[in-house]
């Protein structure tokens, strides 16, 4: 190659890297950037619009001592609505949800935040984050400690940004409060249905609960220039008595 | 024993889901009576703009439910700023009267559905989301239950 020929090789090559990364995430069916809140939460439902409606989920099949496990967490929650008082979740001390449940809480919006190399999820309920380092190999399930977002990687398909998730411990509620183990893998593909409206398919994996995976999807609609609001739970009234039963403290009890 | 939740099952959840009012962020608010509503008229003694709730404490002129005080439990601050609320809407010393469902145990605790300021504006508990200050579509009116 002459040195005109190696000069202009170079010259094109870091044009392609300069312009190829903000491409990556520029591009406007990329455009996820932003708050969004949940829909069917707050204001309209999904439902009202078919071009819009998320897809309904697929059947979960547990294996029998998954399934056990969910029937009796079912019929403790019946029980105490039936007897007029509010379920005894792990929200209630105040603990945030931990993944899957954290992306729909109410109609508490989340933040997506898009930066070279990683994307980073911000919920405003309990403020919870999930970090989701791009076109990263996922590390195996045992070498992830166990905790409430685990370990995130992702990549774009096209303009579908598909989020790969290992490492919950079990102790997190699980989609519906769905019990589940720690060898739980998540599998998000999120896009733009229409410029305002993003869904994030959510297919659970669990060879040790589950019997096959099951999928769901959530409907979000975007809150242009929305600013997400602070939330830390530093005034937790509400607390669980002997009995099980969630309480609140009254006249500034402690 | 197997569980399978189908379509109609997940059809159900989501309306659940969809009809839960927009308060609700940490727990559900069966503890309170919402079928059978107080009004409270008081003098604020102290409010607290925290999370997960924002809590007003209330000195009763006549007691209710014989009580003198009571504890008012609102939606967090960002679901009160969705309905028009600003952090200090609501200050100790002013003279309000709330509507409010009153826990089913008995206690002086409750929850609010709406609120009468001294200046007569009425607030909800809380609004829809995306609206109110920082955004670009109109604010919530007050709801009232």
């Amino acid at each position: 190659m002459t040195r005109m020929g190696r000069i202009l090789a170079i010259t094109v090559l870091l044009v392609a890297c300069i312009t190829a990364l903000p491409h990556a995430q520029s591009s406007p069916g990329r455009n996820i950037s932003g708050a969004w809140v949940p829909m069917g939460a707050g204001r309209g439902a999904a439902a009202a619009d078919p071009k819009i409606a998320p897809p309904p989920a697929t059947p979960i099949v547990l294996k029998p001592a998954y399934a056990k496990m969910f029937e009796a967490r079912r019929a403790a929650d019946a029980e105490a609505t039936k007897r007029g008082d509010a379920p005894a979740t792990p929200a209630v001390l105040c603990l945030p949800y931990g993944m899957p449940r954290m992306m729909t809480v109410a109609s508490y919006p989340i933040e997506i935040l898009l930066t070279p190399g990683q994307i980073t999820i911000v919920t405003e309920a309990f403020s919870e984050v999930r970090r989701v380092f791009l076109d990263q190999p996922q590390l195996p399930i045992d070498e992830v400690p166990p905790g409430f977002y685990g370990h995130s990687v992702g990549r774009w398909d096209g303009d579908t940004l598909v989020i790969d998730t290992v490492g919950i411990k079990e102790s997190v509620p699980g989609y519906n409060l769905m019990p589940h183990s720690d060898q739980m893998r998540i599998t998000e593909r999120i896009r733009l249905v229409t410029p305002d409206v993003l869904h994030d398919q959510i297919t659970i994996d669990d060879p040790v609960a589950l019997e096959k995976p099951f999928t769901y999807t959530l409907a979000f609609r975007r809150l242009p220039n929305y600013k997400m609001v602070e939330f830390v739970c530093e005034n937790n009234r509400e607390y669980i008595d002997e009995q099980g039963r969630v309480r609140m403290r009254v006249g500034g009890q402690k | 024993m197997r569980i399978v939740v189908g379509r109609s099952m997940f059809v159900l959840l989501a309306a659940i889901v969809a009809g839960a009012v927009s308060v609700r962020a940490h727990h559900s608010f069966s503890m309170f009576d919402t079928a059978t509503p107080v009004t409270l008229a008081g003098v604020v003694s102290s409010v607290e703009w925290t999370n997960p709730h924002v809590y007003i404490e209330l000195d009763l002129a006549e007691p209710v439910k014989g009580a003198r005080h009571w504890s008012i439990e609102l939606g967090s601050p960002s679901i009160l700023q969705r309905g028009g609320w600003k952090f200090n809407s609501v200050r100790k010393g002013d003279k309000v009267t709330a509507i409010v469902s009153p826990l089913k145990s008995g206690e002086p605790g409750s929850l609010l559905t709406r609120i009468t300021l001294p200046d007569g504006r009425v607030l909800g508990n809380g609004g829809p989301a995306g609206v109110g200050p920082g955004t670009t579509e109109p604010s919530a009116t007050p709801r009232a239950k």
